[in-house]
């Protein structure tokens, strides 16, 4: 089942200067932290003229949308799943 | 007969991403892996399933089932809604992938690309060592959940039935050599292109295989099957000559809507036809066009149709313009029955700016206006501003990735 949240969250996440990407590597959402094990798929969206950096991971038990709002550097938690049907 | 069969290096590559929406979904939610799951236009139970999961499939759930048909197979599917940005990001990053290997690259839909190698370099190499290569970049670069089926042949239609023929993740080659053989273990209505009417039609010729279809005479496909220049394409196609190498130009722009909750009430019918002149006029505007002609169309809910389409005199610019006379055309109605489904479009096309001016000031402005809005709208987002009858409307009618259609790609390149 999945979850809409759109709640800010803290996130913790690594550049690599040689692939030249961001990963987010630990989410804290309501006061627990997340050690996120994989980055399943990155991409962006674009409203207007803003382009927004989704990042779906997953801890191994949960998957997480993340979404970096480049502008002023906040993260949101847009949605959670757990992979079932109800 | 044998001389009849184009015997040319197979040249022509056609790249099908595997239950494209189902497996994007699948790549970003792990959890979702080997699960049966299906995308649906909406997850409601009449929603229509626009892209079962490989692991749905083995359930007997297909491409056009509602949810509850689905559910009914496999009480355990997983439902999700289709993501529109992410499809369309996958398929920007296929279609460069496959851009490193020719120029010549035309997308057939969302999912779909045609590879022309003629005059390429890369050939040198075989183009199926080149299938393999671009099967795991996509591993690499996309995700290591998009597979997708590599055919190739001597034109379009042979590589998109090679495509077809070990899903998933196969690569086939069909050329002069295996094509009958192909064909002798094929039924008519596994060649793209034969639905259940053409495959009555040639039933009725005593054509019952896809072998007898290609023993057929051009004279006897032209004169008695199909009565037209279509035969004698279908004479040149089955034996891998090329005679779908045509771009078709534009002649509409148009929007639909499967009412959740069927109505006849006037009032909240012309919201909707208002939100879809706003879309429709948008892409309208966007590729630089006007339109002569409108067209409504309805499904009520006994299943019964009308549709009616009117050309003006002043060419339509501005959501404005094609609102009024969509509405001119909807009061068109001889009954005015519950509404199902609604549907808007455009057509007989201009250059907007070739397009005529007025004599009068009134029209010139409108445009500017809408041009003015669509500025705003670009850079803060669609619906930013909207006209007055939309207010309130949220997220109805939401974005949806045409099904199959190619020409809606456009709005992605821009």
């Amino acid at each position: 089942m999945n979850e809409p949240v759109n709640e800010k969250v803290s996130v913790v996440s690594s550049y690599n200067r040689m692939k030249g990407v961001i990963i987010p590597r630990k989410m804290r959402w309501q006061g627990k932290d997340y050690l996120i094990q994989k980055l399943s798929y990155y991409h962006k969206r674009r409203i207007g003229k803003e382009t927004f950096h989704v990042f779906d991971v997953t801890d191994g038990t949960t998957d997480f949308r993340l979404v970096c709002n480049p502008e002023n550097l906040h993260w949101t938690l847009e949605e959670v799943s757990d992979g079932l049907a109800h | 007969m044998d001389s009849l069969i184009n015997r040319n290096t197979p040249k022509v590559m056609h790249i099908d991403l595997n239950s494209c929406f189902a497996t994007v979904e699948q790549q970003a939610h792990s959890h979702l892996r080997g699960k049966p799951l299906v995308i649906a236009a909406y997850t409601s139970p009449n929603g229509c399933v626009v892209a079962p999961s490989i692991e749905a499939k083995t359930f007997g759930i297909k491409t056009g089932m509602t949810v509850r048909d689905a559910r009914l197979l496999c009480p355990d599917v997983i439902v999700r809604d289709p993501d529109p940005v992410m499809i369309r990001d996958v398929h920007i990053k296929f279609r460069n992938i496959t851009r490193d290997y020719s120029p010549n690259v035309v997308p057939k839909s969302i999912d779909e690309v045609v590879i022309n190698f003629d005059g390429v370099l890369a050939i040198q190499r075989g183009l199926e060592n080149i299938g393999y290569e671009i099967k795991k970049r996509f591993r690499k670069e996309i995700g290591e959940w998009i597979s997708c089926n590599v055919g190739i042949g001597t034109n379009r239609f042979l590589a998109k039935l090679a495509a077809s023929l070990h899903k998933p993740d196969g690569l086939d080659v069909l050329n002069h050599e295996n094509l009958l053989d192909t064909y002798t273990s094929l039924k008519l209505t596994d060649l793209n292109g034969i639905n259940t009417r053409f495959e009555a039609r040639l039933n009725a010729n005593g054509i019952f295989t896809p072998l007898q279809f290609f023993q057929a005479t051009e004279t006897a496909l032209k004169k008695n099957v199909f009565k037209s220049i279509i035969g004698s394409q279908w004479y040149l196609r089955l034996r891998g000559f090329e005679v779908d190498d045509v771009q078709f130009s534009r002649k509409s722009y148009g929007q639909d809507f499967a009412l959740g909750k069927f109505t006849s009430d006037v009032e909240v019918l012309s919201q909707y036809i208002m939100k879809l002149c706003e879309k429709m006029g948008r892409r309208l505007r966007r590729a630089g066009f006007v339109a002569r002609g409108i067209h409504i169309g309805m499904i009520y809910d006994d299943w019964t149709y009308w549709h009616r389409g009117r050309k003006v005199t002043q060419p339509m610019f501005t959501t404005q313009d094609l609102f009024t006379k969509a509405m001119w055309v909807f009061n068109q109605q001889p009954i005015k029955k519950i509404v199902s489904k609604l549907s808007v479009s455009c057509y007989d096309l201009e250059s907007s700016k070739e397009s005529q001016q007025s004599l009068f000031d009134e029209y010139d402005k409108r445009k500017e206006i809408a041009q003015a809005i669509d500025k705003v709208n670009d850079k803060y987002g669609e619906f930013v501003i909207t006209p007055a009858l939309m207010m309130g409307m949220g997220d109805v009618i939401l974005e949806r990735i045409a099904f199959g259609a190619v020409k809606e790609l456009e709005d992605i390149y821009c």
